[in-house]
């Protein structure tokens, strides 16, 4: 039943890499140039889907960090509020984002809560619209007969 | 529960009672509390203690403690006693919120409070299906009255610039009528009359009485049902003077007050009896409310205390009849003074004070509220109203003292294992019916406080000394005996004119509002399930048909609503690469409509796409147009691989027949036009750069970033776009759970077939 597709499933791991490495490129920029917490996530959705092509999508579940699309958006909207805490902690309104510099001699190292914000951002969206993804596939997978064992990898 | 967390529990409304005891003999009345909470909207934690919160205060602790040591014995030995007695508590809290509230916003937030913790206290009981039939009932109409009070709250406070109570009722009466503030009286009387069991929503508070009796004391009797009379009255030297107020009031309450007195004989069930005369004495409150005046004032406040004090005993005595017996049934119970002495003794206490005999305080109460002046073309059906309502509470107070303690005429059947309850059983009743016997010899001792939540109603009038005493005048003595003749006619006769009412009524039962109710919550899965036949047909032309129809159609609505005020923009050439992506969009979108193969139709729905990007480029928006390249790209990709994929198991060969609807063609271009059109005309309206301005000038010293949309997002809006991905996690779990179902199911049917196969 099951049909591989030998090129795709090799050339889906550089490019799995390639496009998350773009995708956090793209986050860490945002801030000054385009790109952002959201359209990093979209990015790396697009890895997960590409992933789930290739592989299937509970692979590619197992792929994402903490292993599952649900963990990771919790995960992400958690540090989203966590950013926001230092600045009560300080006395500001929540969210009121903190800005530090870290001199390095040559040049001097801006870190921020923004940054903490726009990973949580970026975690959210990259673990709910994969997940919606995924599970949209993984629906597709069982009617066309990849069957899908428990531990995710695809049965011969 | 063991007696000691029992005892704790009980605690809790004692030292409340305490607390409220404390407040009135040190504090001056009324006092007021102000804790700043949302000041932007205006909405405080505004406290306002005058005599109407403080009789209710004493209300809900001083019968909060009955009710607590009440509910120890009544439920010794439950599994999930301490979920009763944690909800009671919440709801206690409630109670006290919505009282002292001086903000409406506050007094809802604590009204709502009451409908919910009051849902899930008559579904106590929830594996009993009739119970939880009864929750969702009082849920559904208290809930949707929370609703009209909530429109009305805020017509209100809109109209009278502030939501403070007692600056809204200082400012009433020297206001216009406008249609607005009669909207917010229309439909603040219509969440009380929901709260407050008014006829047309009588129905719910007998159906809350699959409650255990302890929750039916409290919340059905005493406290939570009194709540749309106590905000009547609070708000009622605001309307007071209003003749809507007083003749909506006057006309449904002494309606509800008759109707649902009648109502009761219908019943057997003891415990639905005294249901129907507590919607009466609502009916009778709301009624006084609706009267002018001081006397009337008076009456409320001292009508409140006695119905308290005689209902809640006798519903506790409801409570020990099932207990001792095992049913309410009327018919099967007599002669239980000799198994139930204690109990007996509560009855016919609190029995005396419901039928108003002297030496009781419903005698003194009795006599004030004839006395409270009707509007003069009212003043008969009040009259008639009054007679029913106290003429059927004597026989009512007969059925539950002496009809199930003694006996009756005909055949009296007594349970062979009747038997007291302990303590904790009998004591809560007969204390509370004592008080009320020692306030109908002594009525001076309430003087005070019936004065000061009077003076709170009516904060115009001359203060009045109130003096109640115990006077037998001629008057007050023949229509005592009036009532009192007919009632007990009424009871030796309950048997026939129960059988003969009820034979009447159930002709009608199709038309009464319970059927009515019933059809209603039948007919909404009806109702949705057609809509859902009609709307998600499941088919994609059609729903994209609709959408883009109604969008059209708005659009086209609007622009031909304002044609007038249009301006439309001058002819400017455009550059070359504007034309370009122009001429890339279009192609794009022509080539598109001739495909019958999925993965052509992709890539020149990516022309549009790409299109779109370079016109961005030429627009001065380089940020969005490398968006639009990087997301167009990835999209096509991974589309083109999973479409490749499917194409390689064999489905999604392409469309399976060209599918041409008759409407698309015109729907297309009208859809294309309009928005041309209104891109034409929003373009040439002048452009407030206000906020572009000020986001490009803080942007880099406020928020360090020089992507503005980026700053926006994640500094200067970081809570909406907190909002944002909570919305887009909380959707995702909305999904979940259906994708995975149908998933299973899917694996499910091929394993059948499999299996179906090989056999």
């Amino acid at each position: 039943m099951n049909r591989r597709v030998v090129i795709l499933e090799s050339i889906s791991r550089p490019l799995y890499v390639a496009i998350l490495l773009a995708s956090v490129w793209v986050l860490l920029r945002g801030h000054n140039e385009p790109g952002g917490g959201f359209i990093g996530g979209l990015l790396a959705v697009n890895a997960s889907i590409l992933w789930a092509v290739a592989h299937g999508s509970d692979a590619a579940a197992l792929r994402l960090p903490y292993g599952s699309p649900l963990r990771l958006t919790v995960i992400g909207l958690g540090i989203g509020i966590l950013s926001g805490i230092p600045a009560l902690i300080v006395g500001d309104p929540f969210l009121t984002h903190i800005w530090g510099y870290i001199p390095l001699g040559f040049t001097e190292l801006k870190v921020s809560t923004v940054i903490i914000f726009d990973l949580g951002v970026y975690f959210t969206v990259w673990g709910a619209l994969a997940g919606y993804a995924l599970a949209l596939l993984g629906v597709d997978e069982s009617i066309k007969g990849r069957d899908m064992t428990q531990d995710g990898s695809a049965s011969k | 529960m063991s007696l000691g967390a029992r005892t704790a529990f009980v605690l809790l409304p004692l030292l409340a009672f305490m607390a409220v005891l404390w407040t009135a003999a040190t504090q001056p009345l009324p006092l007021d509390i102000h804790v700043p909470w949302i000041p932007a909207l205006g909405v405080h934690l505004d406290f306002h203690i005058d005599g109407l919160t403080l009789l209710m205060l004493l209300l809900i602790t001083g019968i909060g403690v009955a009710v607590f040591v009440y509910a120890g014995g009544y439920l010794a030995g439950h599994p999930q006693q301490k979920r009763l007695y944690i909800l009671l508590s919440f709801f206690m809290v409630a109670m006290i919120g919505t009282v002292m509230a001086d903000n409406l916003i506050v007094l809802f937030l604590f009204w709502e409070a009451t409908s919910v913790l009051s849902f899930l206290l008559v579904g106590f009981n929830h594996e009993d299906p009739k119970s939880r039939k009864s929750a969702q009932q009082a849920l559904v109409v208290t809930g949707s009255g929370g609703l009209a009070l909530l429109a009305g709250i805020l017509l209100l406070g809109q109209n009278m610039g502030t939501f403070s109570i007692q600056e809204i009722i200082a400012q009433l009466p020297y206001t216009e009528h406008t249609p607005l503030l009669t909207a917010a009286l229309l439909l603040i009387i219509l969440g009380a009359f929901t709260k407050s069991a008014q006829f047309p929503f009588h129905f719910w508070l007998p159906g809350a009485m699959a409650a255990p009796t302890p929750v039916s004391a409290y919340l059905h009797s005493a406290t939570m049902v009194k709540l749309g009379v106590y905000l009547l009255a609070r708000l009622d030297p605001g309307f007071g003077g209003w003749e809507l107020w007083q003749w909506t009031l006057q006309i449904f309450g002494s309606f509800t007050a008759a109707w649902a007195m009648l109502l009761a004989l219908r019943e057997r069930d003891l415990k639905r009896i005294l249901a129907w005369s507590t919607v009466a004495t609502l009916g009778t409150l709301v009624m006084l409310v609706g009267m002018d005046g001081h006397g009337a004032s008076v009456a409320v406040s001292a009508l409140l205390l006695a119905h308290a004090l005689y209902k809640a005993p006798l519903f506790f005595v409801a409570g020990n009849v099932d207990h001792g017996t095992g049913t309410r049934i009327i018919d099967r119970l007599g002669n239980l003074r000799h198994a139930m002495p204690l109990t007996a003794a509560a009855a016919a206490l609190a029995g005396l004070s419901m039928a108003g005999i002297p030496l009781s305080f419903g005698y003194v109460v009795k006599d004030v509220v004839g006395q409270a002046d009707a509007l003069g073309a009212l003043s008969e059906l009040v009259k008639v109203a009054n007679t029913i309502f106290a003429a059927v509470a004597v026989a009512v107070a007969a059925v539950a003292a002496v009809r199930v303690f003694w006996r009756h005429p005909g055949h009296n059947i007594t349970p062979p294992d009747a038997h007291e309850g302990g303590v904790a059983l009998w004591a809560p009743p007969l204390v509370l019916a004592c008080i009320g016997i020692s306030l109908g010899v002594a009525p001076f001792m309430a003087d005070w406080l019936l004065g000061v939540a009077a003076e709170a109603m009516t904060p115009r009038a001359e203060a009045v000394a109130v003096h109640f005493a115990l006077e037998f005048s001629l008057g007050s003595l023949l229509s005592l005996a009036l009532t009192v003749g007919i009632g007990a006619a009424v009871f030796i006769y309950w048997d026939p004119l129960h059988r003969r009412f009820d034979r009447l009524l159930a002709r009608f039962d199709t038309l009464s509002t319970p059927a009515q109710y019933e059809r209603f919550i039948n007919g909404i899965p009806v109702w949705s399930s057609r809509s859902t036949r009609w709307l998600q047909h499941g088919e994609l032309p059609g729903y994209s048909t609709l959408m883009v129809g109604f969008v059209t159609a708005l659009l086209a609505g609007i622009l031909l609503a304002g044609w007038g005020h249009w301006l439309w923009p001058q002819w400017v050439a455009p550059s070359t690469g504007f034309v370009l992506a122009c001429l890339l969009i279009v192609s794009g979108a022509l080539l598109a409509v001739f495909q019958r193969d999925r993965l052509v139709l992709l890539l020149c729905s990516g022309l549009v796409g790409y299109g779109s990007a370079v016109f961005f480029m030429y627009t001065g928006a380089p940020d969005v147009a490398y968006t639009q390249f990087v997301v167009e790209s990835v999209f096509v990709i991974v589309l083109a691989s999973v479409l490749l994929k499917l194409k390689l198991a064999g489905r999604g060969q392409g469309m399976p027949k060209p599918h041409t609807s008759p409407w698309a063609f015109p729907l297309a271009v009208a859809f294309g036009a309009v928005v041309t059109v209104i891109m034409l005309v929003s373009f040439s309206a002048a452009f407030n750069t206000q906020l572009t301005d000020f986001f490009a000038q803080v942007s880099v010293p406020e928020a360090h970033g020089r992507n503005v949309v980026n700053v926006v997002l994640v500094d200067f809006r970081a809570l909406d776009t907190l909002g944002e991905i909570a919305v887009v996690m909380l959707s995702f779990l909305a999904a979940l759970p259906v994708l995975h179902a149908v998933r299973a199911h899917m694996l499910r049917q091929k394993k059948s077939t499999q299996e179906g196969s090989k056999a």
